[in-house]
């Protein structure tokens, strides 16, 4: 049986993933990587509109602080954050920006040449750094550049099958080498899950084709709960037909949001900070209006860039504006584009403290896939890229301090022991009887998710899902690859995806029905208040033979205690 | 919304089967609006898991899913099935790569070219505090190479590899010249004179096939152009000062 070892296995390649990467690779020699697509095509790439950071740039009457940066960021969170995490994240921004700069960002500029920031929403500054609306594609460009430079080795288009645990330690990790079809068991010292996160649960989703959520399964799997997966983003503008990201920092720039009577409808849902809300406020906006009928066909709202101007759109927007135009065949400089509200960020994943350390011994996570929690029940735009690189970096930095005092010793039967199991497992799938396809169980739990488990919710809706997903279960069992050689096999891996999935869904509605309040994009119309009494307290599911045990987390409050959330 | 069939001839290669190639048809029910990989990964699904091709965003930025349609190297999630309704479309993997498997071709000598130019900011000495100064003529630049998703397509196109399998082709030489127009990085000459040969900025036959199959518009023989200007205008310069000192050490 081959081996292969190294101090600190990173999963995944996208920003979290480099960044941590990097960073272990200060102190430590042995760092690799595992991605199941080239780094560069993870869905960080697709980032568009910012990375929030106090540089203090932007013209304004007054300076702008980390704290004030942390306040945004609680309160936008419906007060779930933890704060003292919140703090760590905002006050770090500044070094983390600066530092992708001097790797070569290619951010926009003011005209004195320093980083130019935008506004964005539920932020009371503009404190987004952009490179124009190609934010990820810059960033990650600039860190694979870096890791080139470093020369940190990159198994590509390998997938982690399993975490390999001993004595309730992570020692490493079954890897699955897909052109070749084999499984090769990788011990490590560290293992750092970058994953990102599990879009592609829902029917209408910004994220890419690959963001299955592989990784909170993984660590799920191996019996560390998972945080809060009930808060599902929805964001408010993908492009009607494809979901694909139309940036916040369009509206940032100016742009409006109008319905079928060309009213600027978020008057209604939030006076104040309009088009620029927080992303869940906004996200009702819309729904609401398409569903009272005041959308367009009965499925969008429009996003009308036109009064920016020819200019404006083409220095700070030309990225959504190709994607409007190759997508949905629209000019923005000349027509409104058509939006709807799709899932879009997962504030839920995997339980770590601010040095990325989770439940589990030797297992640490990063990024979309991680739940420190910065971003509670309702994430700010440009957090989740500046999340990447604070948490990415420290989550590096402490797996390296750990590893370097560490002695492993080396059983070699574990891994025999593990790889057998899955074998069989494999055995057991290929030797179904093929009496469904893979597709339509994934098609059902889309649907069932984008609108049982979507924007607006209700009990008879989480009852229904979950009976559903119940029957999905089972019906897993029915699924058998036609083909049945390991490599190349993507029928094997749609499979074990789609378990992981339908695992996660499950996950998400136990913790919603059983979450009675609304809070950020957790929004009941059976219990439409916020309720701090009961419920100001993160979710944790465990995997347990008989389903889904909940159990309950304090949140932590350092300087602000929950007020009113009104913008 | 209507529907439409549209009929695949994919280009198919198992290593492992006798016939390694083939050509086999498909047909799929589409959409309307419906976009090229939404049709391939259908086909995977209902009728053939065993179908090979490379995928991620599906939005035409992270540059996996180049494929050569109907004699075009295009992103397939950014070609429009509309437009190959008419007869039966040849879907074949991106020329230039060598095959692994159906259309996903190894990469690797890619990649490896891109290692060649270190394709990594040597930035110059600047405060830990501060960003660079960075003016937006100096950025716009720049900016149009920077576009670059690394897809491969521009490889597919260029004659130059013909002559030299080792020329380091449209993509690289763009990479090259992004950070040689970048202010903050100190290597200027050491760039000119890296990508001064024929496996170089001079292996190139000006043609701008790169320019134009681009899916991104980066122009890779206007930086390569570019370039050559530079590393003459570098050389003149240099002979230049030799013939002063020359002249000066002499009277």
């Amino acid at each position: 049986m081959e081996i292969l070892s190294h101090d600190i296995l990173i999963i995944g390649g996208g920003l979290a993933g480099l960044r941590a990467a990097i960073e272990a690779k200060k102190v430590c020699r042995d760092v690799a990587i595992l991605s199941k697509v080239h780094p560069l095509r993870s869905h960080s790439v697709a980032a568009q509109g910012g990375i929030n950071a106090v540089l203090g740039n932007a013209p304004a009457p007054i300076k702008d602080t980390w704290e004030n940066h942390a306040f945004d960021t609680i309160k936008g969170s419906d007060y779930l954050a933890d704060q003292d995490a919140v703090e760590v994240m905002c006050r770090e921004g500044v070094e983390r920006v600066i530092e992708m700069e001097h790797w070569g960002t290619l951010f926009s500029r003011t005209e004195d040449g320093k980083i130019a920031q935008r506004p964005f929403g539920g932020a009371g500054f503009p404190r987004a750094a952009y490179a124009a609306d190609r934010t990820g594609h810059n960033l990650l460009h600039a860190l694979y550049e870096q890791i080139t430079g470093l020369q940190i080795p990159v198994y590509e288009e390998w997938y982690a099958l399993s975490l390999v645990i001993e004595d309730g330690k992570c020692i490493g990790i079954l890897a699955f080498h897909f052109f070749e079809g084999r499984i090769i068991p990788i011990r490590a010292k560290a293992v750092i899950l970058a994953t990102g996160g599990y879009g592609r649960i829902y029917l209408r989703s910004t994220n890419a084709v690959i963001n299955t959520g592989s990784g909170c399964f993984l660590a799920y799997q191996a019996g560390v709960p998972l945080e809060d997966m009930e808060f599902i983003q929805f964001h408010p503008t993908s492009l009607f037909g494809t979901n694909i990201l139309i940036t916040e920092a369009a509206r940032g720039e100016g742009g409006y949001l109008t319905n079928v009577n060309g009213e600027r409808f978020m008057e209604r849902y939030a006076p104040h900070l309009m088009e620029l809300g927080p992303r869940d406020i906004v996200a009702r906006g819309a729904q609401t209006e398409i569903d009272q009928g005041r959308g367009f066909e009965g499925e969008f709202v429009h996003l009308d860039l036109r009064h920016l101007g020819r200019e404006k759109i083409l220095d700070r927007l030309p990225g959504i504006r190709q994607i409007a135009m190759d997508f949905a065949g629209i000019d923005p400089i000349l027509k409104p584009i058509p939006v709807q509200p799709a899932q879009h960020y997962s504030m839920g994943g995997i339980p770590t403290n601010v040095d990325g350390e989770t439940p589990l011994l030797g297992l640490f996570a990063a990024g979309e896939c991680a739940c420190v929690s910065v971003h509670g029940a309702n994430r700010l735009g440009g957090n989740s890229l500046l999340e990447t690189l604070v948490f990415g970096a420290r989550a590096g930095r402490k797996s390296a301090q750990t590893v370097e005092t560490k002695k492993q010793s080396f059983n070699k039967i574990i891994f025999q022991d593990h790889l057998k199991a899955f074998q069989s497992e494999l055995e057991e799938i290929f030797g179904r009887k093929k009496e469904e396809p893979c597709f339509s169980l994934r098609d059902e739990m889309r649907a069932l998710m984008t609108f049982q488990v979507g924007i607006f919710r209700k009990e008879s809706d989480f009852l229904s899902a979950r009976e559903k997903i119940r029957e999905l279960k089972k019906r897993l069992k029915r699924i058998s690859p036609k083909q049945k050689g390991l490599a190349f096999n993507y029928e094997l891996i749609q499979y074990l995806e789609l378990s992981g999935m339908i695992h996660l869904a499950e996950v998400i509605v136990e913790g919603a029905v059983a979450r009675k309040e609304s809070r950020g994009s957790h929004f009941r119309v059976d219990f439409p208040n916020r309720n701090d009494e009961h419920w100001l307290r993160h979710t944790m599911a465990f995997k347990t033979a008989e389903g889904v045990k909940l159990d309950y987390k304090k949140v932590t409050i350092t300087s602000y205690p929950p007020k009113e959330r009104t913008y | 919304m209507k529907s439409s069939l549209l009929t695949l001839r994919i280009q198919r290669f198992h290593k492992e089967k006798d016939p390694q190639q083939w050509i086999e048809t498909f047909q799929v029910e589409t959409r309307k609006e419906m976009n090229l990989l939404e049709a391939l990964l259908r086909i995977q699904d209902e009728q053939d898991g065993t179908l090979a091709f490379r995928f991620s965003c599906r939005g035409a930025v992270c540059g996996s899913c180049a494929m050569r349609v109907n004699g075009k190297d295009v992103l397939a999630c950014r070609t429009h099935v509309e437009d190959l309704l008419k007869k039966p479309a040849l879907i074949e993997p991106l020329p230039y790569f060598p095959v692994i498997r159906d259309l996903v071709v190894d990469m690797s000598t890619f990649f490896k070219h891109y290692r060649k130019i270190e394709p990594y900011l040597h930035g110059k000495h600047v405060s830990l505090e501060t960003e660079y100064t960075l003016k937006e003529d100096e950025r716009k630049e720049i900016d149009p190479y920077i576009q670059c998703i690394l897809c491969g397509i521009c490889f597919g196109s260029c004659p130059a590899f013909e002559k030299d399998s080792q020329f380091l082709g449209p993509a690289m030489l763009a990479k090259a010249y992004r950070f040689l127009a970048d202010p903050r990085d100190r290597r200027n000459e050491e760039i000119l004179k890296a990508m001064d040969d024929q496996r170089g900025m001079w292996g190139c036959k000006t043609v701008f096939n790169c320019v134009k199959v681009c899916p991104k518009e980066v122009p890779p023989t206007h930086a390569i152009i570019k370039m050559r200007g530079g590393i003459l205008k570098y050389r003149i310069a240099s002979l230049f000062s030799q013939f002063s000192s020359l002249f000066r050490n002499s009277s």
